[in-house]
């Protein structure tokens, strides 16, 4: 009795080699260096396109928020480049749904990394944080309202305020962030937001009370 | 009042405050003026968009940094058993400042001596807290009535939850016929990883299989410990890693890492 049917080896026997070749290339270095070369540059591109799409919406933010607190064009893109960069780099560890915040973060930490650098900033020293009489209270309110919807003396005034004041302004005014996401943008407790805010606008009044009085 | 003004206070702050507002005129007034403010500063305060062309060259950053650098979430199998078919690019862009490169370099050569000096150096000592933990973790199954996640003698109902959490699917065999009923299955947190733990009794006594997938240091040897009355067996088959924790005899657990063994290998 044969032990084998002949049709049925001839049949087989295509499939099999087919099988056999797949696994001969598969075991050839070369191919897999390719295979895995392919799969690695489609993952590096899908990691952009969903970083991108999650990050790049909040550039203006980043830019303006950076563009404050450096108070210098170049070095505000230099510095939301590399945030950016950072971002990118610890993307994969970014869980939370407040891109915005988390992203702000790293543009702010990035920036001080800078300003500490170039010295621009003596974070050591206190900001004096008492409100002193300064003799303007003269001026009327109504009169300070007026000239706070002038930009050029905004500005003037928001450059006059230490960094860690005007980021809080920016973040607040500008972001329409909630005190608890401020909060953990600055690395201070909510209180301090609300009473470093507090006090920024009133530096901020006392500042176009004094050019008034002027 | 700035609080209140931000709309940052909570409901009943925020009722105390309107409440004095409207028997206050004084107070009234002061918290219009400064809303007004607010909204003033707000509004005259210069916002910096960001230019289109810092748009394009965060684009080109990001595209530059992946082409220097592949793969960085990739399986990390995969990672290290191409690394060294992988030639390093050999372009470098000439904005790279020198002393990055040599920072680069540094990183590199540390992370070299610590991948393959320290695991030697702590290997004794690493095997020693492996199994604190173990028994750590066994121990806390049994005292606090958190023996299993799901309780099931059915390996066909432990195994497809424990796949379903886990990033592996880990073997799940009853071995009632034995002497080692399935009990159930359990999620753990050890040598920092998820893992599988298969509870399996013995006479009343219980055995914490953990189960984890194998990494590439580990070897095939067969371990065998006893600590603080307990007995710890240790295998590896091609794909995983068992750590077998009881309180049953050595023979025991012997006896149920053979027939754990003889069950796999036909499957």
């Amino acid at each position: 009795m044969p032990r084998y049917d002949v049709n049925k080896i001839a049949m087989a026997l295509p499939l099999k080699t087919a099988h056999a070749s797949q696994t001969e290339d598969l075991s050839d270095p070369k191919i897999v260096k390719f295979v895995v070369v392919k799969k690695r540059e489609e993952q590096a591109k899908e990691e952009i396109t969903s970083f991108e799409e999650a990050m790049l919406p909040h550039l203006d933010a980043a830019h303006n928020l950076a563009k404050w607190l450096l108070r210098n064009e170049q070095d505000a893109q230099d510095v939301v480049q590399e945030a950016y960069l950072r971002a990118f780099r610890s993307f994969n560890g970014f869980r939370g749904t407040n891109g915005r915040a988390w992203l702000l973060t790293i543009v702010r930490n990035t920036s001080y990394t800078l300003l500490k650098k170039s010295h621009a900033v003596d974070l050591t020293t206190p900001f004096d944080e008492e409100i002193h009489a300064t003799g303007h209270e003269s001026v009327s309110p109504a009169t300070i309202l007026e000239h706070s919807e002038d930009s050029d003396l905004i500005t003037e005034a928001m450059d006059a305020l230490p960094a860690e004041f005007r980021e809080i302004v920016v973040l607040r005014h500008q972001e329409g962030l909630s005190y608890k996401e401020i909060a953990d943008i600055a690395q201070i407790p909510p209180g301090t937001v609300m009473s470093r805010l507090a006090r920024a606008r009133a530096k901020l009044k006392e500042y176009l009370a004094a050019r008034m009085s002027k | 009042m700035d609080g209140y003004l931000d709309g940052q206070l909570d409901p009943i702050a925020n009722q105390t405050i309107e409440q004095h507002l409207r028997e206050c005129g004084r107070c009234d007034q002061a918290f219009k003026t400064q809303g007004s403010l607010i909204r003033a500063i707000g509004n005259a305060t210069p916002y910096f968009k960001a230019p289109a062309e810092l748009r394009e060259r965060i684009q080109s950053s990001l595209r530059e940094e992946t082409s220097q650098h592949p793969v960085r979430n990739g399986v990390p199998g995969a990672q290290i058993q191409f690394h060294k078919r992988q030639p390093e690019p050999r372009t470098i862009p000439l904005e790279i400042p020198w002393n990055w490169l040599g920072l680069a370099a540094a990183i590199i050569l540390g992370a070299i001596i610590v991948l393959n000096v320290v695991p030697r150096l702590q290997r004794p000592g690493a095997d020693q807290f492996l199994a604190t933990q173990l028994i750590a973790s066994h121990a806390r199954s049994l005292l606090a009535n958190h023996l299993t996640d799901v309780a099931s003698s059915d390996q066909h109902t432990v195994k497809p939850w424990l796949d379903a959490k886990l990033d592996f699917a880990p073997p799940v065999i009853d071995l009632s016929s034995d002497g080692f009923p399935l009990i159930g299955g359990r999620l753990d947190y050890l040598d920092n990883r998820p893992v599988a733990a298969l509870i399996y009794e013995r006479r009343k006594h219980f055995i914490n299989l953990f189960v984890w997938p194998a990494g590439s240091s580990t070897t095939g040897a067969t371990n065998t410990m006893s600590r603080q009355g307990y007995q710890l067996l240790h295998w590896v088959d091609s794909d995983f890693n068992y750590w077998a924790v009881s309180d049953v005899n050595a023979n025991d657990l012997q006896t149920f890492k053979s027939k754990f063994e003889a069950q796999t290998s036909h499957h």
